[in-house]
């Protein structure tokens, strides 16, 4: 099935937030932190104003000026009130008539800045592993403890206790498009337009950062130039607002490269140690200590560590328990989502373990996962249950072509296994509208397609297989906040799980109208010279013959489709401080790869590839296919090459695509692909959501399969050539 | 004519700008004063490929050119290119293979391979297309539903 949206993006003939125009439009730059902790003494912007071309320079005084008093009170207001808290954390912001001018009164704009003590690492804030007191330390903005059972007397009976530490580094999403809004404001009236992820979601934040109703503020999204989890919260649209309200024009704000990777939302470093008691040939305790930076957060980032660990107790039944971690508050920008959220990096480390620990008993990894590996009906670590599960089917599928491949593996070659899990956000809920014209369906709601063609192409496939109108009959429309139905975003894996079953719903609520006007039990649309017709048995009527006067008036006959997942409950008695995540619906994916170790430089080559997916139902396998390919891709980035660097002193010392290597054409081996059906999610038809879990086991695989050619385990992830020459005592 | 004029042969018609500074890339004149807003803004460093255009016919980064280094020159954008044969043969091909996502990068990729396969003759061999495609970065697609196009619009040729 071809997308809709392929051929207009090809020829160019679709516009992104980076195009964005407006008459009268000027061109916005920010002014930077130059230190990544301190106090802006002095920060004249007076001489700014006077420059070439410059309408508006606006910095922490004219959030006081110029917008409502709650703007003071955000939890972060669009400028810092008090401190710099990272390097290059916009302080100040110019509107001007060209781009070019207004960054070079961005550039004339020099704060006189008192230096703070600088945290770079999570060991600058803590050079001991902590204690438990360490809770009370104003720099750890997140904490949670949860434990399960007698984990002391598991431990002690144990017949063996494996315990490592991994140190994972910071990924920045690099969607292609640079982040870009155009803002406008008039009479306390704001309006932007901005490649968003979640323009619902954006509205709530933007409404509180500028301390105004939601209802004075209207998010029309863009095409997305990829989002990978940067485009959710508001990120430049707060400097374009206000900037639109000093200047009373509309102002575009995009950035450079550069600033994408200074200001970035993104992964950041983790530490993690890990111990786990084996008795019997099978896991029954384990101990999870993690220290997540979180950069320069806010407290109330319980939530950080909560995701991040329950993928260290893994897809995987852990009888006892206990896991400690702390969200780190450090001068580095603060961490946003980056496609599946905490996984990949909390994964490297667990499924390395696992896979050493199989090891070291002599076990198959395969084989040794399997004997633990949740089965449907299972509970998990917080007692929830597990419903259909493919992992177990994944890695049987996976034990077969680990074995043709070992046939034939040449000297210096390994095969490493790793599993992942996902819990897809399907709770999070949505609305459509669905127009039934007379000559086609148009499906109202509130998303831009990012790229993975869940909205464009994916809602409109649900609507065809309910309603047996053809693809081309059916046209997904997009409004803005003010026009269109509420959703959560486009997020999580969620879209054709939760947006799609509203959908769903508003297509069966129109099947049951239709067949109650036709007195039928059972009917189906057809398009026939652009005339929609309801099949009944053998009677067809036309569509337009069966509508009401009001709805004719109105175009058609319109019906609302609504989803709400239940809400997901943990047992909370395990819960001894924080929150841990919720996990629900879940999904699985299984990976193999075969590398190529260079015993003298440390290089490695992914030779080949193969991911077996678990994916419920396969809506359109063509587009599953190209989620799992592309995640397997972005995960061999995270697991080879891609790592920010940050200097002792905070500088981010990679801010660019020269030195923040992703993988290019050439770099890709084959992936065969593999869709484990059968195992029904809680999506339409039984489709599970498919976006995130597909990088989340890679860095693991590629750990395993040098550890597998070589002997030798890297416990640092991405796996570059240092730090596998340092693993093999080559350097 | 003012001192601060610039001609520009885009897509076979001639176009006259005023007032452009000299240090402007073609990039932003294709962009910003030509509205041809097809050809892509991504790095502005040359590393991503997204901006790429045909000058004479060769495949070149427009936001590394200065607009006054090509007045010459015979420029090519997605836009004009999508209305000859091997440019529709490629978005086609494109299409049917899934290798558009996001479609960011696409105008790119379509650019640099309808430059190679534009010219007279047999196609290059199918190694020599993709290695001619190493200076365009993808993020959704792995690349390999990018290579099946490849090879699907190098047949169809």
């Amino acid at each position: 099935m071809t997308r809709s949206d392929a051929a207009p993006k090809a020829r160019g003939g679709v516009g992104y937030g980076m195009d964005l125009e407006a008459p009268g439009m000027l061109w916005a730059a920010l002014v930077r932190a130059p230190v990544p902790h301190g106090r802006i003494v002095r920060m004249e912007l007076g001489p700014a104003r006077r420059m070439p071309g410059v309408v508006a320079v606006v910095g922490p005084d004219e959030i006081r000026t110029l917008l409502p008093k709650g703007a003071l009170e955000a939890e972060r207001p669009v400028f810092p009130l008090d401190e710099i808290r990272y390097r290059g954390e916009p302080i100040a912001a110019v509107a001007a008539e060209t781009l070019e001018q207004a960054r070079h009164a961005a550039a004339a704009v020099v704060p006189v800045v008192e230096s703070l003590r600088t945290d770079a690492r999570i060991e600058d804030v803590f050079p001991e592993w902590p204690s438990a007191a360490a809770a009370k330390d104003p720099r750890v903005v997140g904490h949670v403890h949860a434990r399960h059972g007698d984990v002391e007397a598991r431990f002690r009976s144990a017949d063996l206790v494996h315990s490592e530490t991994y140190h994972t580094s910071g990924v920045h999403q690099v969607a292609l498009e640079p982040h870009a809004c155009l803002g406008e404001a008039r009479g306390g009236k704001f309006r932007v337009r901005t490649s968003t992820q979640t323009p619902f979601g954006l509205r709530e934040d933007l409404a509180s950062i500028l301390g105004i109703f939601e209802s004075s503020l209207v998010v029309e999204g863009t095409w997305v130039g990829g989002g990978f989890g940067g485009k959710g919260a508001a990120f430049l649209e707060p400097y374009a607002l206000l900037l639109a309200v000093a200047s009373r024009r509309p102002v575009k704000l995009s950035v450079t490269y550069a600033e994408e990777f200074e200001l970035g939302r993104t992964t950041l470093p983790s530490i993690i140690r890990l111990d786990t008691a084996v008795r019997g040939g099978k896991i029954v305790g384990r101990r999870v200590r993690l220290l997540l930076d979180t950069g320069a957060s806010l407290p109330g980032r319980d939530f950080a560590v909560g995701y991040s660990i329950g993928f260290l107790l893994g897809p995987y039944r852990t009888e006892t328990y206990e896991i400690e971690g702390f969200a780190v508050q450090t001068n580095k920008p603060p961490f946003g989502p980056h496609r599946a959220p905490f996984a990949p990096q909390s994964v490297f480390a667990l499924e390395s373990h696992i896979d050493g620990l199989a090891r070291r008993l002599g076990v198959d990894p395969i084989e040794f996962r399997l004997r633990q590996v949740w089965r449907e009906g299972d509970r998990t670590a917080y007692d929830q249950p597990v419903g259909p599960f493919g992992l177990e089917a994944g890695l049987k599928a996976a034990a077969r072509t680990a074995g043709a491949w070992r046939t034939r593996l040449p000297a210096g070659h390994g095969i490493g296994v790793a599993c992942g899990f996902w819990s897809t956000s399907v709770g999070a809920g949505g609305e459509a509208r669905l127009s039934l014209r007379p000559d086609g369906l148009v499906i109202l709601q509130g998303e831009r397609e990012i790229g993975n063609g869940s909205v464009v192409h994916g809602l409109a496939v649900v609507a065809e297989r309910v309603l047996g109108l053809s693809l081309a009959a059916i046209r997904v429309d997009y409004g803005d906040t003010a026009t269109a139905p509420f959703d959560s975003g486009v997020f999580g894996s969620r879209t054709l799980g939760a947006l799609g079953q509203a959908v769903e719903r508003g297509a069966r609520s129109l099947v049951t109208i239709l067949a109650k006007r036709v007195g039928a039990s059972e009917i189906h649309l057809e398009i026939k010279s652009g005339q929609v017709l309801v099949v009944a048995g053998r009677r067809r009527h036309k569509l337009v013959d069966l509508l009401t006067p009001t709805e004719r008036a109105e175009g058609g006959l319109v019906v609302e489709g609504k989803f709400y997942g239940p809400e997901r409950e943990v047992d909370a008695s395990r819960v001894l401080a924080g929150s841990v995540y919720p996990y629900q619906d879940f999904t699985g994916a299984v990976h193999l790869a075969e590398v190529e170790v260079d015993r003298e430089t440390g290089h490695l080559r992914v030779v080949r590839y193969a991911a077996f997916q678990d994916v419920g139902t396969a809506v359109d396998p063509s587009a599953v296919q190209g989620q799992v390919e592309g995640g397997v891709v972005m995960g061999l980035g995270a697991a080879l090459s891609e790592e920010m660097l940050w200097t002792p002193e905070a500088r981010l010392a990679n801010p660019g695509l020269l030195d923040y290597r992703l993988p290019r054409l050439r770099d890709v081996p084959p992936i065969h692909v593999e869709l484990i059906e059968g195992f029904a999610g809680a999506g339409p038809f039984g489709a599970k959501g498919v976006g995130e879990p597909p990088i989340i086991p890679v860095p693991a695989a590629v750990a395993n399969a040098v550890a597998d050619a070589t002997g030798t385990r890297v416990f640092e992830m991405p796996l570059t050539p240092e730090r596998v020459a340092r693993a093999l005592k080559l350097l | 004519m003012s001192e601060n004029s610039l001609g520009l042969s885009l897509n076979g018609k001639p176009r006259h700008f005023e007032k452009v500074p000299d240090a402007e890339r073609l990039l932003d004149t294709i962009r910003w004063r030509a509205g041809l807003k097809g050809t892509k803004e991504g790095c502005r460093t040359g590393d991503c490929g997204a901006c790429m255009v045909l000058v004479n016919g060769e495949p070149t980064l427009s936001c590394l050119v200065l607009s006054r280094e090509v007045a010459e020159e015979k420029i090519t954008t997605i836009e004009g290119l999508s209305t000859e044969k091997v440019g529709r043969l490629v978005i086609a091909a494109f299409e049917e293979a899934g290798a558009v996502q996001c479609g960011y990068c696409t105008p790119g990729f379509v650019v640099a391979l309808a430059a190679q396969l534009g010219g007279r003759g047999p196609p290059p061999p199918l190694e020599t297309l993709l290695d001619g495609l190493e200076g365009n970065l993808c993020r959704c697609t792995g690349y390999l539903a990018i290579q099946k196009a490849v090879a699907a619009a190098r047949e169809a040729i």
